[in-house]
Order: structure tokens, then C-alpha cells, then sequence
């Protein structure tokens, strides 16, 4: 089921880097969600969340992604994400969300794009 | 096309889950090996996982309690899911989630299924799919 969902948490001058692995859905987007906000809330407005290694998205997940955008972009920063598996980008292409969020190959030109 | 349900008959799978966010997973899993037995590619397969998802997604949020009563129907040439919410809340608000899921989960079945729709069957919220094979197989 869910046993292989992770969030590890790391910093790269100064931006907080969330690494999820595994499959986001309604049963495990919730913590996604937590980790963001508590992100936010320790004024990060930029944020990297590395999606490599996650095997399923759905809808909440999207969901939840597009609400941390938000609270970024408020808080005068952005949410950058990194896909590479066409699967998972296709998702955000079908939505439209390609047109809405910064989106990197590797964790390295999110960094690099999230410096000020 | 067929009144959904009444389609593709040749093999027909129920599943029954209470409405819990952790049993989702088990539409999905049950969606992938009828797919497969069914001869579907495997992009396919991954389509329909996603959309049986987004399927339970439009009729429960999470753990609002009920049942979701799923059937899988194939034949040579698609497969058919129905997915109806016995009991519990079933009058969930349109547009009430985070980050307007619904509008995603909308979009997302209007992309990967050939036909999708929400209906009331005998008093009760029903959402069913239909997705047509396009690979060949001997």
C-alpha cells in the first residue's frame, strides 16, 4: 500500500529541499501537505519539492501541490518541483499545471532557479 | 454505446471497500489486474489507475464513512468501472477540496478515459468509466 511513502527534508543554501518517494494520493497527501505548511511557516517562501522518486500522483496530490504554491507565492516566493518520469508529468500536462509551476528535470536547476 | 454497466459482461469483478483514504489503493490495484487480464498496455494500465482514482475522488473525499461497491466489467475490447457510495456522507460539496481537486480530477478523466459520468442510482451516488483497449493483442 503506502509503506514505501517518505518525505525526507534537507537545505541547500538556504531552500528547503522536500524529497517524496513513493505514491501521493488522498491517503498520503495530507502529510505532504503538513510538510509544506510547516515549511511556510518557518518563512521559507521558496520551496523545491523533488518528486524523483514518486511512482503515483492523483488529483489530492495536485491539489495539495497547488495550495503550497500559493501560500509561496504570498509569502513573495515560489514552489518549484522536479519531475522526471513522463508519467508523473503527464498529470500535470493533462491538468494544465505544466503552465503553472516552475519545472526541473534535477534538483540541481531547481536550486539553481530558486536563488534570489 | 451501452447504458454503463449493462456493456461489456464476459468477466465481471465487485469490490466492496469501506470509505477509507488508505483502502483506495485497492480500486486501483483491482483496476490494473483487470486491465491487464484484459490485454492492456501498459500505459493504459496506468491511466486506468489513475482514473478509478479519480473516480472514488468524485464521490468520497476521504474517511467520511459508507462503502464504495466497484465493478469491474470487460470485454475484448474495454473495460467498464462503476463505482456507487452506499451509505455515509453523500452529499459532498463540489469544489470544497484544496487546491480545486475536483476541477483537477475533472480534467484528468476527461483526458485518459473514453467516456466518464456521474449519476444517482436507486437513491445513490454513482460514477462510472469506460475506457476502450487500443492495443492489439494475439
Amino acid at each position: 500500500m503506502d509503506e514505501t511513502f517518505e518525505i525526507s527534508e534537507t537545505e541547500h543554501d538556504g531552500i528547503p529541499v522536500l524529497s517524496v518517494a513513493g505514491e501521493i494520493d488522498v491517503a498520503t497527501a495530507p502529510e505532504l501537505r503538513d510538510h509544506l505548511q510547516a515549511c511556510v511557516t518557518k518563512n521559507n517562501s521558496t520551496i523545491v519539492v523533488d518528486l524523483l522518486d514518486v511512482t503515483f500522483l492523483d488529483s489530492t496530490a495536485l491539489g495539495v501541490l497547488v495550495g503550497g504554491l500559493k501560500r509561496c507565492r504570498e509569502a513573495g516566493g515560489d514552489l518549484h518541483l522536479v519531475i522526471a518520469e513522463p508519467r508523473i508529468l503527464k498529470v500535470f500536462e493533462i491538468t494544465g499545471l505544466t503552465e503553472v509551476f516552475s519545472i526541473h528535470s534535477t534538483v540541481d536547476q531547481a536550486r539553481q532557479a530558486s536563488r534570489p | 454505446m451501452s447504458a454503463p454497466g449493462t456493456g461489456p459482461t464476459n468477466d465481471l469483478v465487485e469490490l466492496s471497500i469501506p470509505v477509507r483514504a488508505d483502502l483506495v489503493v485497492l480500486a486501483r490495484l483491482t483496476a490494473a489486474t483487470v486491465a491487464s487480464r484484459a490485454g492492456f498496455g501498459v500505459e493504459e494500465i496506468e491511466d486506468l489507475r489513475l482514473a478509478v482514482e479519480e473516480l472514488c475522488l468524485s464521490l468520497v473525499e476521504g474517511d467520511e464513512g459508507g462503502r464504495l461497491e466497484l465493478t469491474y466489467a470487460r470485454d475484448e475490447h474495454a473495460i467498464e468501472i462503476t463505482c456507487i457510495l452506499e451509505g455515509g456522507d453523500q452529499h459532498r460539496p463540489n469544489g470544497s477540496a484544496e487546491g480545486g481537486h475536483d476541477d483537477l480530477s475533472l480534467r484528468i478523466l476527461d483526458a485518459l478515459v473514453d467516456e466518464h459520468g456521474r449519476e444517482t442510482r436507486d437513491g445513490r451516488p454513482c460514477a462510472w468509466l469506460r475506457k476502450r483497449r487500443t492495443r492489439v493483442t494475439n
